[in-house]
């Protein structure tokens, strides 16, 4: 049987997180949830290590959350990009934010981001996460 | 004559010269002086006449200043006179300095025979001497032959003496009277010099300072009127801002004001910088006869200079002709140019106000701002998930199973208006917030970043007119904002024209000169209905919309902030014939060619429609030794180092080049240059696997540093 596509989600806005949880859930993915970046490590580092066999396939990171000092940065998803890809560094990630800030964007993209998605249009958030994997 | 009766002569001639001389000594008047003198001597000593004359200030005349009764009268009327060392009796006496006697008039040849005297039989001419100085003569006539002897000489001669003195006495009390008037006059002038002197230098609210000017140059000269004019924004009229008594508050009320360089004193004083002066406002050919000031006979136009700039002018009025000394003049001009310094003093203090509010506002603004944007990020951000949760909502609903249909259509009617609304909250922070993003300015070609934007809005060409002007100087500004605050004009004209059966809209670019800086004007016209007058004002504030609910009201207050922050202009004017007119100026750059290194001998693809910015970019890398081909249709894209493909292809579709290129294998060498970089349209072409999107280089340094890079 084919392994179902696992997702890590990080998003501190609870409604945002729990509604893109949903629509990914509905789409027929795997969703794992994170409430900050020190979560999101810590739940990405645990499964990586002890659940080789169900390793996340792509992770979806807010940008502007708490950083692992506590403190709300504007580039804290960026931090745990850079984390991610350090222990796995073929990782597909595509970074969520709302603004339309194309010099982030591009700096999301050049430390490893496959994408950077502006949310509040979560119809194209699946077709974005179907693209990077080839589904 | 017995000696007795010549000795009680002599006594009775010395005790009436007593008697004049006590009488005339105190009497300061002169005119009084010498009508008390001709009367006591007539009435003292019984003789049938006696005036006194006195020299002319050449000393070529003995004019008589006074004569007993009717006949002295009438002769002083006349202006009687005789010339000094003339063949009259006074001629003789003042010519010579010597009392002459003439005992029967009729013998005597050197006597004028007088008609107003004529039962003269003897005369007396006494001269009036001060020292060795002749100042006049004293005659006095007799009906008797014979009257006068050298004893009455002697006595007559002493009065006479005693008269010259009293005489000059009064001329001296006279003379320091005159002196006295004078200085206490310049020293009230002084004073209120000091007075407006002082009350300038502390007074900085200006109407208040133009009101004390006025006020203490007529009650401290005694002037009948003073005004202050000032120049206008135009430079071409002289407004009244201030003016003395009721016919100066009037006129100021009634906004009275002069042209500069027309015929008025005012407008010539400023036009010349030159005080003018009309000593008889009658003969003056340049005086403003004013029916407010009537009585006006002479007129002073002060001009108000500060350093090289005239900023106004003072008139003051007299009723008086040449009712100006030289005096008041320099004391006047003297007033006039420390109230010009007052006056500037009070513009830089208002600017320093208006400067001062400006930073308080900017400030506020700021801190406002801020927090705005915080919250409506704040807010923003809560709604995100809405419009994802009404969809979901809204696939559960067609899914449920024995629902009333008349109940599923009213929570289909209640879930889209929860849409609306969540997508206008997130509409409404990106209107909010988009403006507030930092800005880049650089380097731009205006014509080419409003050609993008009209392929991008996709605008019907039969709807839109674009006329950029051939050869533009590169402005500065960052692209995206400006695009951005382009857009929202134009949405708000095809809004404004929608339904129009004649829908037009004209974009033309052009250079621009305004207060001295030069700019790269937009002007962007529609033939839709004209704003009303109260409302031009309040299209530029957020949240103010014309058109429904639906629409936050919040792209021309964005366009106004970017244009703000690009240190640019807009401005909104409904047109003559109708339709609205929106004009955006953007600053030309202000800066030196800087030199750049470009590559040599690549071989260069540029995929763009024949435009401004594609001529620059090829026959820039042309001129530095490379090959461009400029095509859209060109297949085989491997021989080429580099390709550039412009984001908005008015003859083309740019994904559908970018997935030639994808199949042709060449993305990695893919530039896109665009002139407004959104984040989705950055990812979307970024899909196509391409090297980077980028800013369009508008100068050689920009497109030197892509290859650098």
């Amino acid at each position: 049987m084919e392994k179902d596509i696992r997702i890590l989600l990080v998003d501190d806005e609870r409604n945002v997180r729990r509604s893109m949880e949903k629509t990914l859930l509905r789409a027929g993915f795997d969703v794992d949830v994170a409430e900050d970046i020190s979560a999101g490590l810590g739940l990405f580092k645990e499964v990586y290590t002890q659940e080789p066999e169900e390793r996340f396939d792509i992770a979806v990171l807010d940008l502007s959350m708490p950083n692992f000092e506590g403190v709300q940065d504007p580039e804290a998803g960026l931090k745990l990009l850079s984390k991610l890809l350090e222990i796995d560094n073929s990782l597909p990630t595509i970074v969520l934010t709302a603004y339309d800030d194309v010099t982030r964007a591009k700096k999301a993209v050049s430390l490893g981001a496959r994408a950077y998605f502006v949310k509040g249009r979560e119809a194209g958030l699946i077709e974005l996460v179907n693209d990077i994997l080839g589904l | 004559m017995e000696k007795t009766s010549l000795a009680e002569r002599r006594a009775a001639l010395l005790q009436a010269g007593a008697q004049v001389s006590r009488n005339v000594i105190s009497i300061l008047d002169p005119d009084e002086l010498l009508q008390k003198t001709v009367d006591i001597i007539c009435e003292e000593f019984g003789f049938y006449y006696a005036g006194v004359f006195l020299l002319d200030e050449e000393k070529e005349w003995a004019v008589l200043q006074s004569g007993r009764g009717d006949a002295g009268a009438a002769m002083v009327a006349e202006g009687h006179k005789l010339h000094v060392g003339g063949l009259s009796m006074i001629g003789a006496a003042t010519g010579r300095n010597q009392a002459l006697i003439a005992l029967d008039v009729g013998d005597e040849p050197v006597h004028f025979k007088n008609p107003h005297l004529p039962l003269t039989r003897s005369e007396m001419a006494l001269p009036l001497s001060v020292g060795s100085e002749v100042i006049g003569a004293l005659t006095v006539q007799s009906i008797e032959e014979a009257a006068f002897s050298d004893d009455d000489i002697t006595a007559l001669q002493a009065m006479a003496d005693q008269l010259a003195i009293a005489i000059n006495n009064a001329r001296l009390y006279s003379m320091n009277r005159i002196l006295l008037s004078q200085t206490t006059r310049r020293a009230r002038l002084l004073e209120a010099s000091t007075q407006v002197a002082k009350g300038i230098t502390s007074i900085l609210d200006l109407d208040e300072l133009l009101h004390e000017t006025v006020d203490v140059i007529c009650e401290a000269y005694g002037f009948y009127y003073a005004g202050v004019f000032l120049l206008d924004e135009t430079n071409e009229w002289a407004v009244l801002r201030a003016g003395y008594g009721e016919a100066g508050s009037h006129m100021v009320e009634l906004g009275h004001q002069l042209r500069i360089g027309g015929l008025s004193m005012i407008g010539t004083a400023i036009a010349e910088r030159h005080a003018r002066i009309a000593l008889d406002v009658g003969d003056e050919p340049v005086h403003f006869k004013n029916p407010h000031l009537p009585l006006t006979r002479s007129e002073m136009a002060l001009p108000l200079v500060v350093g090289n700039k005239v900023i106004g002018a003072v008139t003051v009025q007299s009723v008086e002709e040449s009712a100006f000394s030289d005096e008041d003049i320099s004391s006047l001009q003297a007033m006039a140019d420390q109230l010009a310094i007052a006056l500037d003093n009070a513009r830089l203090l208002r600017e320093l106000e208006a400067a001062h509010s400006e930073l308080v506002r900017t400030k506020t603004f700021e801190a406002l701002a801020t927090s705005t944007i915080e919250a409506i990020h704040w807010i923003g951000n809560k709604a995100l998930p809405m419009t994802a949760s009404v969809d979901r909502l809204c696939s559960d609903l067609e899914d449920l199973q024995g629902v009333d249909e008349e109940i599923k259509a009213s929570m289909r009617e209640d879930l889209a208006m929860v849409r609306d609304n969540a997508q206008l909250i997130v509409a409404v922070q990106e209107h909010l917030i988009g403006p507030a993003r930092d800005n880049k300015p650089l380097p731009a070609m205006i014509d080419d970043v409003v050609k993008d934007l009209l392929v991008k809005m996709e605008i019907p060409s039969d709807i839109i007119t674009y006329e950029p002007e051939a050869s533009l100087p590169l402005a500065v500004a960052d692209t995206t904002q400006l695009s951005r605050s382009l857009g929202y004009i134009l949405q708000n004209a095809l809004d404004a024209t929608e339904g129009q059966k004649d829908r037009q809209i004209k974009v033309v670019v052009e250079p621009r000169e305004s207060k001295g800086l030069l700019y790269v004007a937009i002007n962007i016209t529609n033939n839709g209905p004209s704003i009303p007058e109260s409302e031009l004002d309040k299209i530029w504030a957020a949240f103010y919309t014309t058109k429904g609910a639906k629409h936050a009201g919040l792209g021309l207050s964005a366009t106004l902030q970017i244009m703000k922050q690009l240190d640019g202009q807009v401005a909104v004017k409904n047109l003559s014939d109708g339709g609205v007119e929106f004009e955006v100026l953007v600053p030309v750059i202000d800066s030196k060619y800087v030199e750049a290194t470009l590559p040599v001998g690549q071989s260069v693809l540029l995929i763009d429609d024949d435009d401004s910015w594609s001529r620059f970019v090829s026959a820039t890398l042309i001129e530095a030794g490379n090959k461009v081909d400029c095509s859209l249709d060109t297949k085989n894209y491997a021989k080429y180092d580099w390709v550039f493909v412009d984001d908005a292809l008015e003859s083309g579709d740019t994904m559908k080049v970018l997935s030639a290129l994808s199949k042709a294998q060449v993305s990695d060498k893919v530039y896109v240059c665009a002139s407004n970089m959104r984040v989705e349209r950055v990812m979307d072409l970024m899909h196509y696997g391409i090297k980077d999107v980028l800013l369009k280089p508008y100068t050689v340094e920009a497109l030197a540093k892509i290859f650098s890079d």
